[in-house]
């Protein structure tokens, strides 16, 4: 029976009928028979034995991809999990009871999963197998894969952080699910899972403030087999609480002096130590603090004794006794033999690893719990007041008040509101109408300022469109033929009123309009006259030239001739010749008060004449100067004392008495420079 | 059929300019309807808020202070400008503009159906009808970077009668569809839905089962409720984690110690079969349930506990008053 949806079974194990490994079956067969002497003894009738030999296979040294079904925390994730305990789930129900653990009692699983901290252990990538356990055990059997990870781990540090021999079979455990239920079968074939949790919660370290600092924490699903006796036998004291880490970063004061009194092996005292360490709050070495010098070198180099951080709180406290502080840095004598005698580095073949980070143990409860919630355009319950701007302007409406600098320059102050409403948007009043650029869209608000909500987020869209070539490519093509949709649309609606069709819908396709003007180009293309109409001529003749004398008899009035105009052109011409024409007497002219516009325009011409002279004499010295552009090529202009030329208003002006030269015109010159081509094409 | 084919020439000009094009049902994805495919299927994306900056969204940052959760409304005039400056790339002359704005009703009925569709499984039948509210909320907190995934569910009828707890399945009838669900920051959620609901769960990210404690108040103390094994019910009680002192064991759980803590309370009946702790009743009491929240509209609410304006119309009446009269 399996577990209705949302329901799951838990089992303590799940139990192979064969631990992995090599096995010898062995057949055997006695017979017995009688002939006519009696029966036959055992030996007349040999049957050999056969022997049949069956490797069970299991992963030892890389889970294979499709087995870990899921990991949690996920792997490469930031989050919240202090409270939450690793964990991996696996596909094959039976496969951390698949190989027996030496040493160890029936039914233990060979696997673990060991959470540590960065600098807690390493873990070895591409390792031969063969290196992939401590160097003192050996792997009976063929190993599955010819590389494979390890963790790298100090004796110590196992009996710190991994489970205890009577801690592993409490990790492991069966889970029977249904297979309906997506969420908690995760891509399992029979509905029976196997899971490993860790012993560990991966916490956050808080640093000298107090503040919780993430911690990147790495998951091993380690191989135990051969070194159950590695782990502790039974758990150490404890206690109701953890210790927290705490990070400290500690100042430097390590002068050279010291460091020439530590090469040359002298005893030293320094007073801190460099570079960052981290200690438990009550007890503990801290991760970092850790490696084996904190623990046992209190032996190994005495001369380095130092008087470490002796504060309460301090990891020293657990110890109490002096340590060295050596960090390898400046521990001037090599302990790493003594170490090894006693703080062995151990190995564990890594079947799965994957890290993520911790970033504290609030639960998400909590923080729901607490959260502030109010619509948007509250201040929070708590509202702090920032230094150096304006207070925070917040209407009914929604609308902020925001600083603007207008396009004249201006600092005003505008209203804006985003596109969230503290306040159920008005359904019913009529959309905006289209509007074709932002100014459209600005509004100045009764109390004068403007609010430029619309025009922003008109703004926004367009520079959001323009940002993607492939969207203003999109327009672009549809300006093009997406227009002709609506167009053969209104085509077809108009032939299809045109037939007089009634109650005949036609659902014109969307690419009606391209077809339809593509096959009108095709028709007007091969016959033009058909679809358009004959072709114009390519030359208008014209009219033939006629003498209208209706037109000539209007000229000739209007030139004060009382000359009839119908009449033959000889003797028209005879009459014209013989006209006299009217003329008006010149000693009118000088009375200026009969003709004072005349006088007038006369005066103003002559005023302009005199400018012109004035001017002609003022340039005269620029035209004529040498290198002058004038003068290249061609004769400069002869200058006469107080009768001077010039150019004026880009007009050359001569001396009156002065013959125009008859040669090339001198501003021509000028602009275009004496080539004889162009004058050549100009003439 | 005899076709004027001059007149239909000379007023086809006439004809185009005075069309309004008329919106159409959208039947596929990728079919071109007022406004191709892409365009349309981009405007949609536009009219949910996708890619437009966050300042323009919250405009203070006084407005979503830290572990705050913000409800609105979606101003659909602001969507609806939002769109019209995209179309204005497309517009060069007074001609295009003239086609647009006979075009753009009929694209603005569509993009309003088609909001619907934006977040639609593929394969399953296409919303019809346009969504006549839209409503969200911004969520700072953090929640949302340290529980990645979350779930949020909307319903449009508050169930009275059934607890919070309850299951819902995801084909519940009082479900609201989600329009869209976004971080937009690490520590920030967007999220907006189709209509206005009434009751909004914002639920812990479900990634299978989980084990774990509960903190404590005190730094680096957890505890947990022990259950029963034989029928998965609290007993009430609250045991400390027992925690390795081993230096430097920050967090690893003395499991020996919890046998013990369990075994001394029979009311757990973890000694029932063999006296000891095995591997399926450690788990079981380790069992944690992801949490879920539950937004709700309360009954009789004032708008002032839920929104304070700094400038409010009855303040600056209050204001004029008092300097004027």
């Amino acid at each position: 029976m399996t577990p209705a949806p949302g329901h799951f079974q838990l089992y303590t194990h799940f139990t192979p009928a064969l631990t992995a490994g090599d096995y010898k079956f062995t057949t055997t067969q006695s017979l017995s028979a009688i002939d006519a002497k009696g029966a036959l003894g055992p030996d007349q009738l040999p049957v050999d034995s056969l022997d049949t030999h069956v490797t069970v296979t299991s992963p030892r040294y890389l889970l294979p991809p499709e087995q870990a079904l899921s990991t949690y925390p996920p792997a490469g994730t930031e989050g919240a999990y202090g409270a939450r305990l690793p964990q991996v789930v696996i596909k094959r129900r039976t496969l951390p009871w698949e190989r027996g653990v030496a040493g160890a009692p029936a039914g233990t699983p060979w696997l673990a999963l060991v959470v540590f901290a960065e600098g807690e252990a390493n873990v070895l990538t591409n390792v031969d197998v063969a290196q992939c356990v401590t160097s003192d055990v050996t792997l009976p059997g063929t190993p599955d894969v010819a590389k494979g990870s390890c963790l790298e781990i100090r004796k110590s540090m196992v009996d710190t952080i991994m489970p205890t021999q009577k801690d592993v079979p409490l990790l492991a455990h069966g889970r029977e699910v249904d297979l309906n239920d997506t969420e908690l079968m995760m891509g399992d074939d029979d509905g029976f899972l196997a899971v490993v949790i860790a012993n560990r919660l991966p916490l956050a370290i808080t640093d000298a403030q107090g503040k919780e600092v993430p911690v990147k924490y790495h998951a091993c699903l380690v191989n135990l087999e051969g070194q159950w006796d590695k782990l502790l036998p039974s758990a150490p004291p404890h206690q109701r609480f953890t210790s927290v880490l705490t990070l400290d970063a500690v100042s430097v004061a390590y002068t050279q002096a010291v460091y020439d009194q530590k090469a040359m092996g002298m005893p030293v005292s320094p007073k801190v130590v460099q570079g960052i360490a981290a200690h438990g709050e009550g007890a503990g070495p801290a991760p970092h603090a850790a490696d084996a010098t904190t623990r046992h070198s209190g032996v190994l180099s005495p001369e380095t004794v130092a008087k470490a951080n002796t504060g309460a709180k301090s990891w020293v406290h657990a110890i109490d006794a002096d340590v060295s502080v050596g960090t390898g840095a400046f521990v001037d004598l090599d302990p790493g033999i003594l170490i090894a005698a006693l703080d062995p580095v151990l190995r564990f073949p890594v079947l799965l690893t994957w890290s993520f980070t911790s970033i504290g143990d609030t639960t998400f409860e909590k923080l729901m719990k607490e959260v502030d919630s109010g619509l948007l355009g509250t201040r929070g319950t708590t509202p702090t007041t920032p230094v150096g701007r304006n207070p925070l302007e917040v209407t009914e409406t929604g609308h902020v008040g925001l600083d603007q600098r207008t396009r004249r320059g201006d600092l005003v102050r505008a209203w804006y509101r985003g596109p969230c409403l503290p306040h159920p948007a008005d359904l019913t009043q009529p959309r905006l109408t289209l509007a074709h650029t932002a100014d459209q869209l600005r509004v100045v608000v009764p109390d004068g300022r403007e609010d430029l909500s619309l025009a922003a987020a008109f703004e926004i869209g367009r520079l959001l469109a323009l940002s993607q070539p492939s969207m203003i490519s999109a327009l672009m093509r549809w300006r093009q033929s997406g227009y002709q949709v609506a167009r053969g649309h209104a085509i077809w609606d108009t032939i299809i009123a045109d037939l007089g069709i009634e109650g005949v819908v036609m659902n014109a396709s969307p690419s009606i309009g391209g077809l339809l003007a593509r096959s009108f180009a095709k028709a007007t293309a091969t016959s033009p006259g058909g679809v358009l109409g004959p072709p114009r001529q390519v030359v208008t003749p014209g009219d033939a030239m006629g003498l209208d004398t209706s037109g000539l008899g209007s000229v000739l009035q209007n030139f004060g001739l009382d000359i009839a105009a119908d009449q033959p052109l000889s003797s028209l011409v005879t009459r014209l010749r013989d006209t006299q024409v009217p003329r008006v007497p010149l000693g009118d002219l000088a009375r200026p008060a009969a003709n004072a516009v005349l006088t007038t325009t006369l005066a103003g011409a002559q005023e302009q004449v005199l400018t012109q002279f004035v001017a002609g004499a003022l340039s005269t010295s620029i035209l004529t100067r040498p290198g002058a552009p004038v003068g290249a090529g061609i004769p400069a202009i002869p200058e006469i004392p107080g009768v001077p030329g010039g150019i004026v208003n880009g007009v050359p002006v001569r001396p009156h008495d002065q013959p125009a030269p008859t040669g090339p015109d001198a501003l021509d010159e000028a602009l275009h420079g004496p080539t004889t081509k162009r004058k050549g094409r100009r003439s | 059929m005899k076709l004027d084919v001059p007149a239909l020439v000379l007023d086809l000009p006439l004809k185009l300019s005075a069309e309004i094009a008329v919106a159409t049902t959208v039947e596929d994805d990728d079919a071109d309807s007022s406004i191709p495919a892409a365009l349309r299927s981009w405007l949609v994306r536009l009219r949910l808020l996708e890619g437009v900056p966050f300042g323009n969204l919250v405009a203070d940052t006084e407005l979503l202070p830290p572990e705050s959760i913000r409800w609105f409304y979606i101003d659909r005039r602001w969507t609806d400008a939002l769109v019209m400056g995209a179309l204005s790339v497309g517009t060069v002359n007074s001609d295009d503009r003239t086609q647009l704005a006979a075009n753009y009703d009929a694209i603005r009925t569509e993009l309003d159906q088609e909001e619907r569709n934006a977040r639609r499984k593929p394969g399953t039948p296409r919303f019809a009808g346009a969504v006549d509210a839209i409503s969200g909320f911004v969520l700072r907190s953090q929640a949302v970077s340290g529980w990645p995934a979350l779930h949020v569910r909307a319903m449009s009828a508050d169930p009275v009668d059934v607890p919070d707890d309850r299951f819902f399945p995801d084909d519940d009838p009082n479900r609201m569809r989600l329009l869209r669900l976004e971080r937009l920051a690490p520590a920030v959620l967007f999220c907006l839905f189709d209509g206005i609901p009434k009751v909004v769960h914002i639920e812990e990210p479900r990634q299978g089962v989980q084990f774990g404690f509960d903190p404590g108040d005190q730094e680096g103390s957890f505890s947990y409720q022990p259950r029963d094994v034989t029928n998965f019910q609290d007993t009430g009680a609250r045991l400390d984690v027992p925690f390795r002192a081993t230096p430097g064991a920050t967090g690893v759980i003395d499991i020996e110690q919890v046998q013990k803590d369990l075994l001394a309370r029979p009311d757990t009946h973890v000694n029932d079969v063999d006296n000891k702790l095995d591997s399926a009743e450690y788990a079981l009491e380790l069992l944690r349930f992801p949490y879920r929240q539950v937004f709700g509209d309360p009954k009789g609410t004032k708008i002032n506990v839920v929104f304070r304006p700094t400038i409010a119309y009855a303040d600056q009446v209050a204001t004029f008053r008092l300097g004027g009269v």
